[in-house]
C-alpha cells in the first residue's frame, strides 16, 4: 500500500459494497472492481499476487470483507470496521516487508497512513475531535519514528526533511482543497444574495413606494409613474446616460426630467451625438428648459418632444409640442416675454433661436449654437444639410 | 388588415387590442417564440406586431424562423426598451420598423397600416439611433450602404424632431411617397450596412 492510497480511500470507500452476484469467495474483488470501474480479473490478480508477499493479499481480503458492507445492507458495526482497517494496515505492512522495505520505513508509513485515513473522513464512529486527535498522534508517531529510525545512515539524513515536507503536504492538501471549494461556493452564494438584496432594495425604495403613493393619491399617478419609469430606465439601461450631468446630453436629460417632475407632462428626449458642457452649450440647455416649460404650461397637451442634434459643427436643440400654438408676431405679453428671454439667452452666446408656431398648429422652438468640437474629437467638417430657416405667421 | 400580436404580457396585448382601430383585425396572439412561429406560419397575417423581448429568444428569433418561409409577412417591432442594440438588432433581423410601447392606439394603427403597405416605420427614437449609427466624418467601407445621403439625414432629423411623414413632405417640398422611399432606403442601409456601430450592436444581440 503506497501513501497515495489513503487519500483516495475516503473518496472511494463509501461507494464500495461487496458484490453478491459476481462472487467467488465473499464478493470483495467484484465489489472493488465495480467501484473502480475496473476488470474484476485484474483486481483478483492483484489480491492473489499480494498473497505471495508474506500473505498480505489474504489479510487484505479479510480486512476488506470486514470493512465493506453487503449490497443494500447498513455499514458493518464499528468494531468490525476497526478490525477491518487494522487488517488492511497489517496487510500493507506485510506487503511492504515482503517487497523488502526496511522495518524502519514500514512502521512509520503504516502509522502515517492510518492517521491520514482517520483525518480524511474514515472516523470509524469517533467524533470529529477525537478522530483528529488520534490522527494527529498517529501521524506524529509515524514522522518521529521515521526520523529517529533513519537518522543513522547518511542517505536518511537527507531523506528526513523531505519526508516531513511530504507528510505535511499530504495532511494539508486535502484540507486546503476542501477549504478552497467551500470558499468558492460561499463566495458565489454571497454574490447571488447581494444581487438579490440590491434588487429587492431598489424595488422597495422606488417601485413599491411609488405604488403606495399612487394608492394614497391617485390624482398624482401619472407624474409618479413617469418618474418611476425614468428612474427604472436609468437603472436598467445605464449606458444611455453617457456622462451624467457633465455633458450636454446628460444635462438635456436632466432638464427634461425636471420639467416632467414639475409640470406633469411627458418629455420624450431623442438625441444624437454629445458635446462637452461650456458656456454656449449651457445656455442651450437653459434656453431649451425654458422652451419646455413654455410648452408644458401653454400648449394644452401633455407631451413634449425634444431632439438634441450634436453631431456636426452646429449643435441644435428642438423643442416641439402639438398643442394650441400661438402667433409669434402678435402682442401677447406672457408668451412674448418667454420668447424674448429664450432668444436673449441664445443671442448672448452667439447662438440663434427660432420659434415656429401658429394657432392650432403646435409650436417648435429651434435653438442652435456653433459646436466647435463634439465629444468624439475633431469632427467639424461636413455639416449635414439642414432645412432652410423659416418663420411662420 | 390581419395582425398577429406577439408579446409575453397578457395585459399589454389586451391594451393593444383595445387601442387598435377597426381597420386592424387581431387574428392571433402568442406569448412566446415557440407559440408564435407555428401560429404565424399557419395564419399568414399581413403584419406581426412583435415584442423585442420574449422569454425564449426575443423578437429576432421569431423573424429568423418565420421570414424564410413567409417572406410576405411584415414585422413591426414594439418595445419598452431604450437600448440601441435591442432596437437595431431586431431591425437588422428584418423588422420593417420600431415603435415604443407608449404609442397611442391611433398612431399604432397607422404604423400597422404603413408596415402592411411595405413602408418603413421609424419612431423618433429609432431615428435618433440611426443618426447615431451613421455618424458623419467616419471612414466607411461602402459609401452606398454605409452613409446616409444629405436628404436621408434631413428626413431622419425631422422624424427625430417629432414630425410625421406628411409634415416632413410639406416642409421639404416633397411628396409623401418620396419621403417614404427615403425612409425605406435608410431601413435597407440599416439592414445591410456593415458599419462598425451596427455590427457591434448586432453582435451584442448575438445576431452574427
Amino acid at each position: 500500500m503506497s501513501t497515495i492510497g489513503p487519500i483516495r480511500l475516503p473518496l472511494a470507500l463509501p461507494r464500495v459494497t461487496r458484490d453478491d452476484d459476481d462472487r467467488v469467495v465473499a464478493g470483495v474483488c467484484a465489489g472493488i472492481a465495480r467501484a473502480l470501474d475496473a476488470d474484476v480479473t485484474f483486481v483478483r490478480l492483484t489480491f492473489s499476487l499480494l498473497a505471495f508477499a508474506s500473505g498480505a493479499g489474504i489479510v487484505a481480503y479479510v480486512g476488506a470483507w470486514a470493512l465493506l458492507p453487503a449490497p443494500g445492507a447498513p455499514l458493518p458495526s464499528r468494531k468490525r470496521r476497526i478490525l477491518g482497517a487494522l487488517l488492511l494496515v497489517w496487510s500493507a505492512v506485510l506487503a511492504l516487508r515482503g517487497l523488502g522495505v526496511a522495518d524502519s520505513i514500514v512502521w512509520p508509513v503504516a502509522c502515517f497512513a492510518a492517521g491520514l485515513m482517520l483525518l480524511n473522513g474514515q472516523t470509524f464512529g469517533l467524533d470529529e475531535r477525537r478522530a483528529r486527535l488520534a490522527a494527529g498522534t498517529l501521524i506524529l508517531i509515524g514522522v518521529v519514528t521515521f526520523i529517529t529510525g533513519n537518522t543513522g545512515g547518511s542517505a536518511s539524513t537527507l531523506l528526513a526533511p523531505g519526508a516531513v515536507a511530504i507528510a505535511l503536504l499530504l495532511i494539508l492538501a486535502p484540507w486546503a482543497w476542501r477549504l478552497a471549494r467551500e470558499r468558492e461556493a460561499e463566495r458565489a452564494a454571497r454574490i447571488r444574495t447581494e444581487e438579490r438584496a440590491d434588487f429587492a432594495a431598489r424595488v422597495h425604495d422606488s417601485v413599491l413606494q411609488t405604488l403606495t403613493l399612487i394608492q394614497k393619491d391617485p390624482g398624482d399617478a401619472r407624474r409618479l409613474a413617469r418618474r418611476q419609469e425614468r428612474e427604472l430606465r436609468a437603472w436598467l439601461y445605464p449606458d444611455r446616460e453617457p456622462a451624467g450631468d457633465a455633458t450636454l446630453a446628460g444635462a438635456v436629460d436632466t432638464a427634461a426630467a425636471e420639467i416632467e417632475e414639475l409640470h406633469g407632462v411627458r418629455v420624450e428626449v431623442v438625441r444624437t451625438g454629445d458635446a462637452p458642457l461650456d458656456e454656449r452649450t449651457q445656455a442651450l440647455v437653459l434656453a431649451g428648459r425654458e422652451a419646455m416649460v413654455n410648452a408644458a404650461k401653454h400648449s394644452g397637451v401633455d407631451e413634449v418632444a425634444v431632439f438634441l442634434d450634436a453631431d456636426g459643427d452646429r449643435i441644435s436643440l428642438y423643442v416641439r409640442d402639438r398643442g394650441a400654438g400661438f402667433n409669434p408676431g402678435a402682442v401677447e405679453h406672457d408668451r412674448r416675454g418667454v420668447a424674448e428671454s429664450i432668444r436673449g439667452r441664445m443671442e448672448r452666446v452667439g447662438g440663434t433661436a427660432r420659434i415656429v408656431s401658429a394657432p392650432g398648429e403646435g409650436t417648435e422652438i429651434e435653438l442652435a449654437v456653433s459646436g466647435g468640437r463634439t465629444l468624439d474629437g475633431a469632427r467639424e467638417a461636413e455639416a449635414p444639410a439642414r432645412p432652410a430657416p423659416e418663420q411662420q405667421a | 388588415m390581419r395582425v398577429v400580436l406577439v408579446d409575453d404580457h397578457d395585459l399589454f396585448r389586451a391594451g393593444v387590442r383595445a387601442g387598435l382601430d377597426s381597420s386592424v383585425e387581431v387574428v392571433g396572439e402568442a406569448g412566446t417564440v415557440a407559440e408564435a412561429v407555428p401560429l404565424i406560419k399557419e395564419l399568414d397575417p399581413d403584419v406581426v406586431l412583435l415584442d423585442v423581448h420574449l422569454p425564449d429568444g426575443g423578437g429576432q428569433a421569431v423573424i429568423m424562423q418565420v421570414a424564410p418561409e413567409r417572406p410576405a409577412v411584415k414585422f413591426l417591432a414594439l418595445s419598452v426598451s431604450d437600448a440601441a442594440e435591442d432596437v437595431i438588432g431586431v431591425i437588422r433581423a428584418g423588422a420593417r420598423g420600431y415603435v415604443t410601447k407608449a404609442i397611442s392606439g391611433e398612431e399604432l394603427s397607422d404604423a400597422v397600416r404603413r408596415t402592411a403597405e411595405g413602408d418603413a416605420v421609424f419612431s423618433p427614437r429609432l431615428a435618433g439611433f440611426v443618426l447615431d449609427a451613421f455618424r458623419t466624418g467616419e471612414p466607411v467601407a461602402d459609401p452606398e450602404l454605409d452613409q446616409l445621403t444629405a436628404r436621408e439625414r434631413e428626413v431622419l432629423q425631422l422624424i427625430a424632431r417629432g414630425y410625421r411623414y406628411k409634415e416632413i413632405a410639406a416642409r421639404l417640398h416633397l411628396s409623401v411617397r418620396t419621403v417614404e422611399s427615403h425612409v425605406s432606403a435608410v431601413l435597407r442601409k440599416l439592414q445591410l450596412s456593415s458599419r462598425h456601430e451596427l455590427t457591434r450592436w448586432a453582435a451584442e444581440r448575438r445576431l452574427i
